[in-house]
Order: structure tokens, then C-alpha cells, then sequence
């Protein structure tokens, strides 16, 4: 058995470190529920992608063969599904305040009579926002199925064009309009929201992880015995906090092969990324993650407390990344915040590396402020274990 | 039997001091309870900036360079959604500023555009950036719309100049037109969608932790006996003059968001206002019920915490808000019955709105309602395990 005692201190405290983790239920709790169990559920429960069958009511005044037809191929949508004929926009509304349906297609009596009659049929067509996906789901089979008729009935009012040249003209398309998505062909969203929430895994759990560590080591006095260690004060603050991010990083590089390396693969959510890109960016995503939570651990006296306040920032993450809400638009001060905290930039890097296929040059903005990040929170994090031991010092 | 033991409320008035020393004893009551939730309070009223997904940069390739395609690029440039950062000299240029996120599309003006849109037919295509699928959608949508009078104009053009009225040739092409509602957000606007809920959906989170935390660090202090005894070992009593003073607090903040969201951010409104703040408190009561709940099933202050850390989160999926539910597998489906956040949600599309009363949201109310009575049949073993001490010192 190697002998702690003969390591070199940073190694030591990296043992230690590695020990207590394993050693405490709720740590072990933290780590495999956050990691493991978080990481598979969001991907089961995003695994569906795409909205599909929305209920819509209609309300068919017309009662024509346009208006069946219209009916029907909107029905035969994938997005849409026709859940409920109403007599009239009352029963339809009722059905929607119970959240029965998330839209309304209302078909006028005249729909039909107007369109032969060489004037616009226009109908309305009432999409529910409270969840955006629905709404863009009803507005695109709607758009979709108004072409298509547009396009069928085109050539039954042929007839009635007023001038006979016209009709070469008017049967033409000169200009096709084409629209590609890029990076993200099944348009799902889960491949969207999956790769920002695995990276804020990795940072929610590893603040939590040292939040619990380092407040029971102040509630239990576990640094005293550091402090009366021979040597510098700065040079055993610095082997501290080497050791503990050494012991954070060796945990972490496992589990992100299992989380950026195993789940991308097994629920096909985008991997492009190389290994070496994901490498380079991990290293000081991990590292400046672990700094920060040192230096955060200046305020952690006990193990519990922190926990609150940690917990209830992880949605609020993903806003602050630039992956939701364009980074462009979000006031400047939040902006600042972004380059402050390691989750915003990574996860914003690993979504170009990993769905939008970008190089490590592609990356560098980002790269470079999780490195700027390691070195400052390193810093800062040395300062506050020297504070630390001074402190235990006098106790 | 004393009289004063069947009217407990008047002596758990007095128990209301010793909670409050607690609270005002120890900082992290003060920040998790207080400074916390207007912190949130203020990040979601700014986070959005204008809510508007406006002035977004995009790219345009024009190798046709014809008083066309300049026309086409001074209508893109027109749309309020875009700002065009570059023109670039071709595809593979533009591609790669997308990659480094300069830009989330640009337009592709082929060569020869302008003299094949006057003979066989010409394409134009657009790009979207989709791993970013929020703003990609917008970006697309703006495209659409932008495009279709690129599509139309130069059958309208001739049309005309062969003798026909413009009208009737706008008409003949597109017979039918479906004019969409986006019913309660008009303006599509990203503050209005998701300030209100992600303000609860993260109030929840709070609400959990400092509940669990109150009653939890009784057991792991070791002053539970001291706290059942204050209230004459009376759970009841004990219970409800630790939470009221929080519930108090939290039903403040509740009003004050509601005040803010609805008045100074001018969400729409449409249901009552004594309905809404009814479901508030319900919502805070039901979510304090379910940490004592889960307090009495896991009775270890460091693992409950750490567990419900996570479960928090969890509420922002299940409460149906960013990928809807019923696109879901059924198993989350009902998973999300059991968190008070889903009916709070429910109810709350209903209230403001669709503007139901009470009778369109009374089974999500009634829920709500069923989360205290649940936590009350458990408070027996509460008091066992406070007199028990069995898992004080769990870890």
C-alpha cells in the first residue's frame, strides 16, 4: 500500500479529497443522481424531438367541398390533428380554455362563394402561444396547407383569367424561395436543449459537489491541520487548491466521457465534436469550474446552506449562455455575467463544437475566456485558502 | 384536556418568535428567502431586454449583382427581425461566419439570378441557423415572409404590363389567405411567454430548499425535542409556526412579482386578480407541503437537500412550458402530476390567459389543495423522527 504520507502534498489532499467524496452518502447522491440519472432522464424525456398531432378545433361555416378539403389535408398534417368540430366559436373557445385544443381554424359561410367570386377568402386561423412549439407547429401546417390549395385551385380558376396570355405568365414560378436549417436537420428540440443541458450539468453538479465539501470541511475544522503544517502559507494554499481541483478534475474527466462522450452517442444527439476539440475544451472548462468553486467556498460554512443557493441557478443558466436568447440582445450587464461564469461561454462552445461541426480556431473566443476565467478563479482561490488558513491559525 | 390545545392557533403565535430568532440568527435565511427571490425577480424582468427578437445579424452572398438582387437586399435589410452585418463574397464564407456565430443566417442571391427569373426560373435560398433553434426560428419566419413578394412580383410585373389589374392577379395566385392569431402574446414577445412561469418554475426551487433547510436543520442541530417542546409536542403547532413566517414571506414576494410582471411589464392580463393570487398562495403552500413531504420520506438534511437540488429543476420540463407535455412520453407525463409547479402552471395559462375563472381551473386548484392534506397525514412520523433522533447525524 502507498504510504500517504510520502507523496507530495498536493496528492495527498487530492487522496483525501477523493476519499471523502466516496465516504459521504450525500455527495455520492449528488454525483450519481446529478450526473448519471439527470443525464439519461433529459434525454429520455426530450427524446421525442418534435411536436407532432397538436388538437386544433374547427369551426366549418362553409360547409363546401373546399372547406372539407381543407380540412382534411390539414388533418393530414403531421403537426396537426383535428380534435373536435364545433358548431359554432363558442363551443370551440370552451374546448380551449380546458386546454382541450391549442388553436382554432374558423372557415366563414361565404369562404367558398368569395374565392369563385374573384375576391380574397380569408380566414382566421387562432393558434394558442402558451407554448411556443405549438404555435410554430400550427403556423407551419397551416402556411403549408393554404399553399398546397392555393396551388389546386390555381389551375380551376384558369378559366376566368381575364386576359388569354396571362395564363402562360400565371402558371409559372420564376422565383423559387429555398430554406435550409443548418446543423440541425431533424429540426428537433431536444437535439437543441440536450448539449447546453449536459454542459450545465457538469457545473451545477461540481458546485454542488464542492459546496458539500468544502462547508463541512470549515463546520469540522478539517483545515487545522494544514495550517500548522511547516513552509510557506502561500505554498500550502497553493497545494490545496491543486490537489482539490486535481481531485475534481480526475472525477469529472470520467464522467464527462459518460456524459460528452457516451450519451450524445446513444440517444443520436449531435456529436461532431472531435475528441481533441472536446478535450481542449474541457480542460479549463472543468478547471475554471473548480476554481470557482473554491473561491466561492470562502462564503460555504456548512454543507447544506450553499446548496440553496446554488440549486436554483441552472435554468437561469441556460438564458445567461446565448443558447435560447441571442446573446446579442440580452442587456449588457447580463452580458457581463456571461464571461464571468464558466457554464455560460462553455456550454455556448461545446453547441459549436458539437453540433455545428467547429474547428478549435471556430472556438477561440470562448476558449479563451475559460482559460482567462482558470487563471483569475485560480487566483482568487489561492488568496482565499491562504485567508483560510490564516484564519484556522488563530483558532 | 386544555381547551387552548383544540384552538391552536393563538399559542403558535408566540412558537412564530422562536422562528423568527432563527431565521433572523443565521444570514442564509435572510438571502435565501429574501434576496434571492428579488434577484430573480429583477433577472427575469431584464433578461429578455425588449422581449423582441429584433435587429438580429444576418449575412447576405451576392453574386448576381443586378438592381434585382440590390433591390431584394434593401427589402431584407428593411425587416426590423435582421440587421446585415457583412456581404460576403460567397457560400462558403458566409457558412463560416455562421460556424463562428457572427451571424444566425444569411440570403444566397445566385449568379445569373436576374436573367433566369426573367426566363426558366430562378432560385433564391436562405440559411438558418438551427442548433440555435429559438432564434433560428425567428430568423426563418422572418425569411418567409420577407421572400414571398420576391416570389410573386415578377408575374405581377408582367401580368400588369400585358393589361391586367394588379388585384386580380394577386388574387388569382394566392386564392386563399389564412390570417394567423397568435392568441394571448400578439407580439410574440419572449418576456411575455416566459418571465411569468420561469419566475415560478425557479421560486419553486427557492421555496423547497429553504422549507427542507427550516425543518431540517432543527433534526441536524439537534434542537428538534427543544422545537416539538415549545409547542407542547404538538406537530401541528410546531409545523405551522416554523413555515407560516416563510409562507408569509413568500406570498409577499408573490404579490410583488405579480405586481411587477402584470403593471410594470404590461403582460396581458385577463383574468381576475384575487382568482390569480389565490393560486399563488395555493401554489406556495402546496410546494412548502411537498418539502415537509419529502422531508418525512428521506429524514437526512444533507441527502434530502441534495436530492431535491436536483428534482428543483426538474420542474421546468415538467411543468409543460418549453417542449409541451403531451408530446412526452406517458410515464413523464404522469411523473408530472406529482409536482405542484405542473398544476400551478395549468392553472395559471388558464387565469391570465385565457381568462378562466374559477370553475375552468378548479382541478388544478383542487390538486394544489390535496399537497398540504398529504403532508399533514405524514406529520406524525415527522414527530418521530423528531423524538427519535435517529437521523441527526446521517451524513
Amino acid at each position: 500500500m502507498i504510504r500517504l504520507s510520502r507523496l507530495p502534498l498536493c496528492l495527498r489532499v487530492a487522496c483525501r479529497e477523493l476519499r471523502t467524496v466516496a465516504t459521504s452518502y450525500a455527495v455520492v447522491l449528488v454525483l450519481l443522481g446529478g450526473v448519471f440519472v439527470y443525464g439519461l432522464l433529459y434525454n429520455y424525456m426530450y427524446a421525442p424531438n418534435v411536436v407532432r398531432e397538436v388538437p386544433i378545433a374547427v369551426v366549418d361555416h362553409s360547409h363546401t367541398a373546399l372547406s372539407r378539403q381543407y380540412v382534411r389535408w390539414l388533418d393530414a398534417t403531421p403537426q396537426v390533428t383535428v380534435a373536435l368540430r364545433a358548431s359554432d366559436m363558442l363551443e370551440a373557445k370552451q374546448q380551449m380554455l380546458s386546454a382541450q385544443v391549442a388553436g382554432i381554424l374558423y372557415l366563414p359561410s361565404d369562404f367558398e362563394q368569395r374565392l369563385l367570386r374573384d375576391e380574397p377568402a380569408v380566414y382566421p386561423f387562432y393558434a394558442s402561444t402558451d407554448a411556443f412549439l405549438y404555435y410554430e407547429a400550427l403556423e407551419t401546417a397551416n402556411l403549408q396547407v393554404m399553399e398546397a390549395i392555393d396551388d389546386e385551385y390555381r389551375t380551376q380558376l384558369m378559366p376566368y383569367l381575364t386576359l388569354p396570355e396571362l395564363t402562360a405568365v400565371a402558371t409559372r414560378t420564376p422565383v423559387t424561395v429555398v430554406g435550409t436549417a443548418l446543423y440541425n436537420p431533424l429540426e428537433g428540440y431536444g437535439i437543441y436543449l440536450i448539449p447546453s443541458v449536459l454542459m450545465i450539468i457538469i457545473f451545477q453538479t461540481m458546485m454542488l459537489l464542492i459546496a458539500m465539501l468544502t462547508g463541512s470541511e470549515c463546520q469540522r475544522y478539517l483545515l487545522r491541520p494544514y495550517a500548522r503544517l511547516q513552509g510557506r502559507r502561500g505554498g500550502i494554499a497553493i497545494s490545496l487548491v491543486c490537489g482539490k481541483a486535481l481531485a475534481y478534475s480526475v472525477l469529472y474527466g470520467l464522467f464527462s466521457l459518460f456524459l460528452v462522450g457516451g450519451l450524445p452517442l446513444i440517444f443520436d444527439i449531435p456529436h461532431a465534436a472531435s475528441l481533441s476539440t472536446l478535450v481542449v475544451l474541457l480542460i479549463p472548462y472543468i478547471l475554471a469550474t473548480a476554481f470557482l468553486g473554491l473561491t466561492l467556498s470562502r462564503w460555504f460554512t456548512d454543507p447544506e446552506a450553499p446548496v440553496l443557493l446554488i440549486a436554483f441557478f441552472s435554468i437561469g443558466l441556460i438564458f445567461l449562455s446565448g443558447v435560447s436568447y441571442p446573446l446579442e440582445l440580452i442587456p449588457w450587464y447580463w452580458r457581463v455575467v456571461h464571461y464571468l461564469i464558466p457554464a455560460a461561454p462553455a456550454v455556448l462552445a461545446f453547441v459549436k463544437a458539437s453540433s455545428m461541426h467547429a474547428t478549435m480556431a471556430d472556438l477561440a473566443p470562448e476558449l479563451l475566456t475559460l482559460s482567462l476565467q482558470a487563471v483569475a478563479y485560480f487566483l482568487s482561490a489561492v488568496w482565499v485558502y491562504r485567508k483560510k488558513l490564516a484564519m484556522r491559525l488563530g483558532v | 384536556m386544555p381547551i387552548s390545545s383544540l384552538f391552536p392557533f393563538p399559542s403558535s403565535l408566540k412558537k412564530m418568535f422562536r422562528e423568527l430568532h432563527r431565521m433572523t440568527s443565521r444570514r442564509i435565511y435572510l438571502v435565501a428567502a429574501v434576496v434571492l427571490p428579488l434577484f430573480l425577480l429583477l433577472f427575469m424582468c431584464t433578461i429578455f431586454g425588449s422581449g423582441q427578437m429584433r435587429h438580429l445579424p444576418i449575412g447576405v452572398v451576392d453574386a448576381d449583382n443586378t438592381s434585382t438582387s440590390r433591390s431584394i437586399i434593401r427589402n431584407i435589410a428593411a425587416v426590423p427581425t435582421f440587421t446585415i452585418v457583412h456581404h460576403y463574397a460567397d457560400d462558403a464564407e458566409a457558412r463560416a461566419a455562421v460556424q463562428r456565430k457572427e451571424i444566425y443566417g444569411y440570403l444566397s442571391i445566385p449568379h445569373h439570378f436576374e436573367a433566369d427569373m426573367l426566363g426558366a426560373g430562378a432560385t433564391i435560398s436562405y440559411y438558418y441557423h438551427y442548433a440555435l433553434l429559438a432564434v433560428g426560428g425567428e430568423v426563418m419566419s422572418a425569411f418567409e415572409q420577407a421572400l414571398i413578394p420576391v416570389q410573386l412580383a415578377p408575374i405581377v410585373v408582367e401580368a400588369v404590363s400585358l393589361g391586367d389589374r394588379e388585384q386580380g392577379i394577386e388574387h388569382f395566385l394566392l386564392p386563399m389567405t389564412a390570417d394567423d392569431h397568435a392568441l394571448y402574446n400578439p407580439s410574440l414577445d419572449y418576456s411575455v411567454y416566459l418571465s411569468l412561469p420561469i419566475y415560478y418554475i425557479m421560486f419553486q426551487i427557492l421555496i423547497l430548499l429553504v422549507t427542507l433547510y427550516a425543518v431540517g436543520s432543527e433534526a441536524k442541530a439537534g434542537t428538534g425535542g427543544e422545537w416539538l417542546s415549545a409547542a407542547r409536542g404538538n406537530i401541528f403547532v410546531a409545523i405551522v409556526s416554523k413555515l407560516l413566517p416563510y409562507t408569509l414571506i413568500f406570498i409577499a414576494e408573490a404579490l410583488l412579482a405579480n405586481y411587477v410582471f402584470f403593471h410594470w411589464l404590461r403582460i396581458p392580463f385577463t383574468g381576475g386578480v384575487a382568482l390569480f393570487t389565490l393560486c399563488s398562495v395555493l401554489f406556495i403552500l402546496a410546494t412548502q407541503s411537498v418539502a415537509v413531504i419529502l422531508y418525512t420520506l428521506l429524514p437526512a438534511l444533507s441527502v434530502v437537500i441534495s436530492v431535491v437540488s436536483m428534482v428543483g429543476s426538474l420542474g421546468a420540463t415538467l411543468s409543460g412550458l418549453t417542449f409541451p407535455l403531451s408530446a412526452m412520453s406517458p410515464v413523464v407525463r404522469y411523473a408530472a402530476l406529482l409536482f405542484p409547479v405542473r398544476h400551478f402552471t395549468e392553472a395559471m395559462q388558464c387565469v391570465v390567459y385565457f381568462g378562466g375563472g374559477l370553475m375552468a381551473c378548479r382541478s388544478s386548484l383542487l390538486v394544489l389543495c390535496l399537497f398540504p392534506l398529504v403532508a399533514m397525514a405524514l406529520l406524525p412520523r415527522l414527530r418521530m423522527i423528531m423524538v427519535s433522533r435517529r437521523y441527526d447525524t446521517f451524513e
